[in-house]
This record gives structure tokens, sequence and C-alpha cells, in this order.
């Protein structure tokens, strides 16, 4: 049934925040408030220095309620900050949700405007003007309910992944993990004892596949590779394909779930040949190589190609917190500014184990800075420098130089910056690259998921701060180093948050969305086929045969909510206007333009 | 006075790239004209011709087509929406409209760079057209709007 049309004569509230200077030191936020009460069907017209706090948010409850206000506009920051905000504030009132709009004055105002206070005060009323009149047209909405199924897929069986399915599944919720190795656990069985706690990788891993596998609400499909997805919030279908042997292709299966959890992990940076001498002589490794070679090695004295190992150099910062101009950029074309964050804190404990296990060893340690900035890792720099690590930091835009010497050793040149620059050029057995994180291969789910990625090629959450493990995709969540570099304890942490966003939403046995999908005005159809057609979701709208008044038959579009994306492709090619957004209507559309264009004569002429 | 005008440019900006693209030139306090303003659509294929006439013939006088390009999340709706803007500036050149005053172009999250450039380049295009001819708007939204006409009363091709 089509929600009936608010016939009252629209009663606004609009409230303008100061955001505690933010908006207020650019824009004359009482003239605008001003101004807008001036405009008809605006009821009230306030200010507030925090609108989202408390107390802004119960005056737009007590005024709907003492004013009995239809609509509300706030103008404010960016809608996607707040605007889910004020809807649920709106609805407190008791007044539909979607009888509001957000109006943005903030990142689009007064930041953008700064040196313009006039012109970002004119631009502040013309934007609010339009969302009055939009508001003006908006109508009430249902969220739309569909039905959920119940259980999650996680993707990755590292440690991020098993932790999230154990935490699914202790809530009850079913979990299954699908992960291209065979083996669970990721890379932190590649570390030995790791900071900051020297628990042995391998045996955490062991503990946490125990645990998996002693969970019925658990089911491990690996190796296998996930081959399609579509559907979406409450309903994935995955198609998925078992590896056979050497991951041939094997048999190919289908399951459905509410929600997916992606946790596919990193893979460790790998250097370019020449880079920092790496592959021009088997003694420049890798951080991952040197933890298996040295891992193989019995503690006392270590030799590499029949010779005794005198001195081991780290080098820090290889494929991290690089710089445009200085590094050769990546096969695509950008260098990887990030920092890696474990990097620091793994050559410590290294250089820590070098020195303990192998104490005729000395170990020479070349950073940029030094980030041992998690509660634990601390201790490693002190107990490298008691142990006589010497340290060596260079500048990020002055690389050290790394090169062989007659004998075969390898060499580094640098300028030491905790000497005031002095040149210095150090000679070594073994130079270790502590290599930075990459996100794992995952193009082909990104293109299936429609995933965001970010400038560094991590997932990409909705926002760092607000939604921090939940995608732009409805039902589709983040955890772990799939999403950016993590410690080991950052990463369960974040999938800790994931598992329990994913069992609040699969908790229910209905999804609800937001209601912004086609819907047809049955009376102004006249049946001519061309949104069908426009439509590129099959099974979005059909048409369907409906009885007349007068017993005859005619044909009518339909909209599957649960298959419409809300795209509005179908909205353009109607020509009698039966099809419309629900909440972005042509009619918002055209009044927000009246809106706008009005205010902005209105303002020229005074 | 010429030198005063400041065209009214509305950007048509997608929810999911060019909305939070433009938000981050404002956290980035990087500073364009006020006369520019942001307007958020799930995507703009939703409107036809006519509501672009609609709003030259209201009295806006550019406008700009921030899309996601190749990273729209709905299928086939970036291709769909080039080929309507096509049909749109044929059909401005015939009324007499300058093409000038729409260009699609595509935004992304963290597109600062190119959403100061489009927007800015955009002004510097429109300023010496000076306002838009509203009549000859109206002339174009007349004649989108009987087409509309005839074709409801016809089947899809
Ligand atoms: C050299 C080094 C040393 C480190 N030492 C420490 C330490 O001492 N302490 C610490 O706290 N942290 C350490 N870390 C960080 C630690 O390794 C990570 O925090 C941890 O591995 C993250 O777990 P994860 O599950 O997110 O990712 P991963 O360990 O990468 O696991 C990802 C899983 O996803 C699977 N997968 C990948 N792609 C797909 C796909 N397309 N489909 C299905 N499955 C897929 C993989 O097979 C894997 O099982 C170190 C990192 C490095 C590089």
């Amino acid at each position: 049934m089509e929600p009936e049309k608010d016939e009252e004569a629209p009663k606004i509230g609009v409230y303008v925040c100061r955001c505690g200077g933010n908006i207020s030191d650019v824009v004359d936020v009482e003239r605008v408030a001003k101004t807008i009460a001036e405009m008809e069907g605006v009821a009230i017209s306030k200010v507030h220095t925090f609108m989202c706090s408390d107390p802004g948010q119960s005056m737009i409850v007590e005024d709907i309620k003492k004013e009995s206000l239809n609509r509300v506009v706030v103008a404010s920051c960016s809608p996607f900050l707040h605007e889910l905000t004020f809807r649920n504030a709106v609805q407190r009132g008791g007044l539909n949700p979607y009888l509001y709009d957000h109006v943005n004055i903030r990142e689009q105002g007064s930041w953008a405007h700064k040196s313009d206070p006039e012109g970002a005060t004119a631009k502040a009323i013309r934007l609010i003007a339009a969302g009055v009149e939009k508001v003006k047209h908006a109508e009430p909405l249902e969220r739309i309910r569909l039905s959920n199924h119940q259980r999650a897929l996680v993707l990755g069986g590292g440690a991020a992944g098993m932790k999230a399915a154990l935490e699914l599944a202790r809530r009850g919720i079913p979990a299954v993990i699908i992960d291209k190795n065979a083996e669970l656990g990721g890379h932190i069985k590649e570390w030995g004892k790791l900071f900051p706690t020297d628990e042995d990788g391998q045996t955490l891993a062991a503990r946490l596949r125990s645990e998996v596998e002693a969970e019925k609400d658990i089911e491990v499909i690996a190796p296998a590779k996930v081959t399609k997805i579509s559907g979406f919030v409450g309903n994935y279908d995955v198609a998925f394909e078992r590896l056979g042997e050497g991951g041939k292709p094997g048999e190919e299966a289908k399951l459905t779930v509410g929600a997916i959890i992606v946790a596919t992990g990193f893979e460790p940076y790998r250097p370019a040949e020449g880079e920092f001498g790496y592959r021009k002589t088997p003694r420049v490794m890798t951080m991952p190589e040197f933890i298996a070679w040295a891992g193989s090695q019995p503690n006392g004295r270590l030799t590499l190609d029949g010779r005794e190992v005198r001195r081991v150099g780290f080098l820090h910062c290889v494929g991290s917190r690089q710089i445009e101009g200085v590094h050769k950029p990546q096969p695509d074309g950008r260098v990887n500014t990030y920092c890696s964050r474990v990097c620091c804190s793994t050559v410590l404990n290294q250089a820590v184990q070098v020195r303990k296990r192998f104490p005729s060893v000395s170990v020479l340690d070349f950073h940029q800075d030094i980030r041992s900035y998690g509660r634990g890792h601390e201790d490693y720099y002190i107990e490298a420098s008691n142990r006589g690590v010497a340290f060596f930091r260079y500048h990020g835009d002055e690389p050290p130089e790394v090169a062989t010497d007659a004998e075969g050793l390898v060499r580094l040149r640098m300028k030491d910056y905790l000497t005031w620059g002095e040149e210095i050029e150090a000679s070594m057995d073994v130079l270790v690259l502590a290599v930075g994180m990459t996100p794992s291969p995952i193009g082909d789910l990104i293109d299936m998921l429609k995933l965001a990625t970010g400038h560094d090629r991590f997932l990409q959450e909705v926002h760092p701060k607000l939604r921090p493990v939940e995608s732009s995709v409805n039902g589709v969540f983040l955890a772990g180093t799939a999403q950016a570099p993590m410690t080991l304890e950052e990463a369960l942490c974040s999938a800790g948050a994931a598992a329990a966003k994913a069992a609040a939403l699969l908790g229910s046995e209905y999804v609800e969305v937001d209601p912004f999908v086609a819907r047809v005005d049955e009376a102004k159809c006249t049946g001519c086929e061309r949104c069908v057609e426009e439509c590129a979701y099959s099974g979005a709208i059909v048409m369907v045969e409906k009885e007349t008044e007068g017993g005859g038959k005619v044909k009518k579009a339909e909209v599957n909510a649960g298959l419409c994306a809300g795209c509005g492709a179908c909205v353009a090619v109607c020509p009698t206007r039966a099809i419309d957004l629900r909440g972005w209507s042509l009619k918002e559309f055209d009044s927000m333009v009246d809106g706008l264009v009005s205010a902005a004569e209105r303002l020229a002429a005074k | 006075m010429a030198s005063d005008y400041s065209p009214l440019i509305l950007v048509l900006a997608t929810s999911s790239c060019a909305y939070p693209g433009a938000d981050e030139v404002g956290k980035a306090h990087l500073e364009y004209s006020p006369n520019i303003h942001v307007v958020r659509v799930p995507s703009p294929v939703l409107f036809p011709t006519d509501f672009y006439l609609r709003c030259y013939m209201r009295g806006v006088d550019g406008i700009l087509i921030a899309s996601c390009g190749s990273d729209c999340p709905y299928t086939s709706a970036y291709e769909k929406l080039a080929k309507r803007i096509d049909a749109l500036t044929t059909l401005m050149k015939e009324g007499g409209l300058e093409m000038e005053r729409v260009r699609l172009t595509a935004i992304c999250t963290v597109c600062i760079k190119a959403f100061l450039k489009e927007v800015g380049q955009m002004e510097e295009q429109l300023r010496p057209l000076g306002p838009v001819d509203r009549a000859k708007a109206e002339a174009l939204w007349e004649k989108a709007i009987k087409e509309l006409e005839e074709q409801a009363h016809t089947k899809a091709a």
C-alpha cells in the first residue's frame, strides 16, 4: 500500500548548528536562522551550539511535540555523519524519520568558504531554503523488511577470520569460513615468537584452530575459492569452488548467508629486484625470509654460506612511508605512503632474539623513526638498547644506499641524524629488510562485492571513527588486516567488533533496509514497459496483469523492493512520471532547485 | 555589472563518490566559490532531460554532473547517464543554449584536486557567457514535455 499523502500544511522546524564555532566562526548562523524563519511553512528556526549533543537532539524531540511540527530540517555537518542521528531524533519525537532533511553547511559550507563569510552565509541560506522546499514534499516511508538468512560467511581464516567466526558461533550465529589455503591461521604461523607476549605464532594459530574445530556452529571450507556473490543484506548467494591438489578447481557448490565478514588479511611487501640490494645477493633478505631462516638455525653460532655471521643489520620502512619522487612507484603508479605499524616492533623483537640466541652477533638498526607504540612494545626497545643494539637514524627523503663489497658482504651508506648528519658506512653479513604490509590480492572479491578501497589499496570502512568495521555495502563487514596494517591484537579487536556488528544484524529474522527504492503510481502507469527495458536488475521491475474497475485487464509495472538497487534509471524514462524513487522523487529535486533559486533571487534583491 | 557576475552552479553529486569527494575538499579546508552548490543524488541517471532544462529555466547557470564514472555502484547506470547527457547537449545546441552549461565528469571519494579543477573550470567558462537565457530554456523545456506526452501513448520500442 502506498503511504497516505500528508495533507496537513507543513510546520517545519529548522535547526542551524554552530558546531562549536566550526560553522559559526564563518557563517553568520543567527542571520541564517532569521532569514529562513521568514519562509512559508517554517514554524520555528533556531540556532544551537551542538545539534548532535543530547540537549540539541532533545530540543528537536520537544519542539515536535510542543509545536506540533510535522517536518524537520537540520543544517550542520555532512549527512554521512549525522543524518541518521537526527532521523532517530525525529522518530523519538513521534514523527516518521523520513520527514527530515539534512543540509550540509560545514564540509560544503564554512570549511570550504573560510575566507568568504558573506558568501558562505548566503550559500547556507540558499542550501537550507532548498532543504525546506524539499522536505515539504517528503513522504513518510517505512523501512523495507526482508527475510534474513541468519548465518555469516567469513572470507579468510587467518587469526582475524577465526576470531570473528568464534565470536559469532558463541552468540548462536552459525558461521562458514572459506579460506584459499588448506590450513587456517594466516601469517602468524610464520613469525615464531610474537610481540608483545612472546607467545609462539604456530601455537596460537593451533589453539584458535582447535577452538574452531570444536565449535559445531562453524563450518570450514578450505581450500576453496569464491567464484560469485550476488544478492543483498540478509540474502547473499555465494558460489564457491573447492580446490583440489595444487589449487586445481574441484567441486562447485553454493550457500546463502545474511552477512559477510571480509578477513582476507595482508601480504608482506615484496621488494623489487635491486631494491636495497634485494635479490642481488642472498645476504639481503626480507623479514619473513629472515625469521624463517634464523628460526631454523640452532642457538649459538650463526652461519650463512659457510661463513660465520658477525653482524646483522635491520632496515626499517621497506615498502612503507614511501615518498613520491624519492621512492620508485609501485606497479599501479602509487607509492606506499602509509606506515605498516608492525615492522618497528618486529625489528626490535627480532633484534632482541638475535642478541639472546646468537650472543656473538652484533645488531645494527637503521630507522627513520621507531614507532613502538603499542602496550608492551616499548619494553622491546629498552631491552634491545640494553643488549647493545646500535641505532642509526636516516631521513625519509635520503634512504640508505646498499651495495655489496669485494668480500661479498653487504655495505650500507647513509647520513645518520642521531649524530647530526654524519655520513656513515657499515658492512654486515646479513641485511634484513623490515618489509611492510600490502593488502591480499583480492581484486575479484572487491569487484563481486563492490567494496571500496582507500588510496593505500586496503579495504575502506564507511567512517574511520563512527563506523570503523562496516564496509559501504550493507551487510558486509571488515575484520583484521584486510582493512589496514594492524598488529595481531588490533586485528583481533576489529574481528570482535565486526562479529558483534554482524551478530546484531543476524540476530533477527528480518533485516530492514533503507526504503529508497522505486515505486509505481498505478493510476499513472500506462504499461508502456520502458522502465522494465531500462532496468539493469533482473526481476526488480516486472509487468503484472491487473483487473480494471470495469472488469478488463491491464498491465502495470510493479517493483520488487528486495531486488531494486535504487539507482533511478527507470525514473528518467517514464513518460507519465508514474515511477519515482522513494525519498528522492523528481518533485523533491524540482522543489530543491526552486528553493535554492528563489533564495538566491531574494538575497540579490536585498 | 559583468565583473560582479558569479554564475549559479549546481553539482549533481553521487552519494557514493562525488558527494563524499566534495566533503573531502572541505575537510582539507580548500576553497571554491560559494556559488557552487552540491546536491546529493543516488545516481544522476534518474534525471530526465526536462529536469535539466527546468533548472536553466529557473535560472541555474550551469550544471556539473559529478558521477562515479567507472566506480559506479549501479549496473550500467554510467553508460545510460552518458547517453542522456549526450542527448541533452544535442538538444541544447539546437535550442541555442551554450554547451558549456552542462558537463559530465567523474569525481571519486578522495578526488579533491579533480573536484576543485572541475568546479573552477566550469565557473571560468560560464563567467563570460553571463546569465542563462531563461526564455530559450523554457522553450526547450516545453518541447521536452510535449515529447513526453506523445511517448505516453506508445509502447517501448
Ligand atoms: C614480518 C611480520 C611479523 C609480525 N609479527 C607480529 C608480532 O610479533 N605480533 C603481532 O601482534 N603482529 C605481528 N605481525 C602482524 C600479524 O601478522 C597480523 O596482525 C595478523 O597476521 C593479521 O591476521 P589476519 O587474519 O588479519 O590476516 P592474515 O594473517 O593475512 O590471514 C588472512 C587469511 O585470509 C586468507 N585469504 C587471503 N585471501 C583470500 C581469498 N581471496 N579467499 C579466501 N581466503 C583468503 C589467507 O589464506 C589467510 O588464511 C607481523 C607481521 C609481519 C609482516
